[in-house]
């Protein structure tokens, strides 16, 4: 079981976990609707689209409201730490969410308790408490981009706002560099997926494969570009994939994807998301070796 | 025996500083009446600016936390990162030319808006949960009537994008 937990924007949304579907413009959670954009929901999105085309189950998906006051990440946080050994998920993937070290070193623990160790994702603010808890050797996948890959690379912040200047500064070919620095730090996670112009997939310090094609700049504006990204990658994991192999795949997914849409910096995430059924249909075997026929066997 | 329920740890990695005591314990009420995770520590001697007690609080909330205090006039000297050595928070961004619109990157934050309208079109990057939330807010409203992410928002990911606003408004009224 795959399960993926974060907030979302909705300040009266209970904790709620469910088994999600995508409907239209929505992530549907327990019968709650979620609109589909940046952050949790376009994350959920994307594997919940990635699972239904590969005929598996879809992500288990904890989501609760919260717009920044923090209350919704400290019930997620709670919630997992309680609960994350009796679900003993394959997979476990955590994204939005005020970002609290203690409650993450507590949770790194929690999962100490189930039977098989998940595979652990961090994106977004749940990568800044894991990095800012020293605790990033404890997950197997993050996926920042530019400015999170200077952030891990930076001894001291505990937020990309607190980055060095000259980290900042550093252009994409200076990312080789940034990784060194994080692994080197104890700052990285077993595999990185460092989103760009070229996207770098890197394991225990090492360039295992670089994409940038397509070339479509577009995505870097269009919020939830990165948090597909991530959902694919969680979906392709669940799939079997070696973890490098699944970042690949959910790296070239994405750019095929923004260039079916046509994306342009005015372009929803939503948009997106609807082009990658037609792009793993084009692609995916060809990429990863993932083939279905017209009927759904593989 | 008394049986006493152990307080859950807390590392917050950042400090209120006050110029004294009187100062610090009520800037512990009004953050603890508000829902803030905070705790009273000595701050390192290299830190100290006021009084020897400060409060620990989430560094990420700083934002709202600096403007709950302002609000409730709690006087403060600063909120820093707790661990020497962290650089200040960033001030400088990028800017780039999309043809009919353009991105502004402040930090981990972007920001991008159509140049002959001012509308802003998308937002994109950081990781507090307030932006999805400014996201919705924000996006097709123009540069000048959008909401402030310093008013609605409660993290440095909310500040970063009201940095990114604030070029972005910039660099609109220079081009209008």
């Amino acid at each position: 079981m795959m399960l993926i937990a974060g907030t979302v924007p909705l300040k009266d949304l209970p904790l709620t976990v469910g088994r999600a579907a995508a409907e239209g413009d929505s992530l549907v959670v327990d019968g709650r609707r979620i609109p589909c954009t940046q952050g949790t929901a376009a994350m959920a999105t994307a594997a919940v689209v990635a699972t239904d085309y590969l005929k598996l189950d879809a992500p288990q998906v904890l989501v609760v409201g919260d717009t920044g006051q923090g209350k919704g990440s400290r019930e997620m946080y709670e919630y997992l730490i309680q609960n994350v050994a009796r679900l003993s998920p394959q997979v476990l993937a955590l994204h939005y969410c005020l970002p609290d070290m203690a409650l993450t070193r507590r949770l790194c623990e929690a999962v100490k308790g189930c039977a098989r160790r998940p595979v652990m994702i961090a994106d977004a603010a749940s990568m800044y408490a894991a990095k800012a808890a020293g605790l990033a050797p404890s997950f197997d996948v993050f996926t920042p981009d530019a400015t999170e890959m200077a952030f891990l690379a930076d001894p001291d912040a505990t937020h990309p706002a607190y980055i060095a200047k000259h980290l900042f500064d550093t252009d994409v070919t200076q990312t080789p560099k940034l990784v060194e620095a994080a692994y080197e730090r104890k700052n990285a996670a077993r595999l990185l997926l460092v989103k760009g112009a070229t996207d770098y997939i890197v394991e225990n310090g090492k360039i295992l494969a670089t994409v940038s094609e397509p070339d479509v700049p577009a995505l870097e504006p269009i919020g939830g570009t990165g948090d597909t990204i991530t959902g694919l990658l969680c979906a392709f994991v669940h799939a079997g994939l070696e973890l490098h192999e699944a970042a690949i795949v959910a790296a070239k997914a994405n750019r095929m994807a923004g260039r079916m849409a046509g994306a342009t910096p005015a372009t929803r995430v939503s948009q997106i998301i609807s082009q990658f059924p037609a792009a793993f249909q084009q692609y995916l075997c060809q990429w990863s070796e993932v083939c279905y026929s017209q009927g759904g066997q593989r | 025996m008394a049986l006493f329920k152990k307080k859950p740890p807390f590392e917050g990695g950042g400090l209120v500083l006050f110029m004294d005591v009187h100062d610090a314990m009520a800037g512990e009420k009004v953050l603890k009446t508000a829902g803030y995770a905070v705790k009273l520590v000595a701050p390192p001697p290299q830190l100290r600016r006021g009084c020897d007690l400060a409060l620990e609080v989430n560094l990420v909330e700083q934002p709202g936390i600096e403007r709950l205090l302002k609000e409730k006039e709690a006087g403060y000297v600063s909120v820093l990162p707790m661990k020497p050595g962290t650089s200040g928070l960033l001030e400088v961004v990028k800017v780039t030319d999309f043809g009919e619109w353009t991105m502004v990157k402040a930090a981990n934050m972007k920001l991008s808006f159509e140049k002959k309208s001012g509308l802003i079109v998308n937002t994109s990057g950081g990781g507090c949960p307030d932006i999805p939330y400014l996201h919705a807010e924000m996006i097709g409203k123009r540069l000048d009537e959008a909401p402030r992410p310093r008013d609605l928002g409660f993290t440095l990911c909310a500040l970063m994008l009201d940095r990114a606003l604030d070029e972005c408004l910039a660099l609109w009224g220079g081009e209008r």
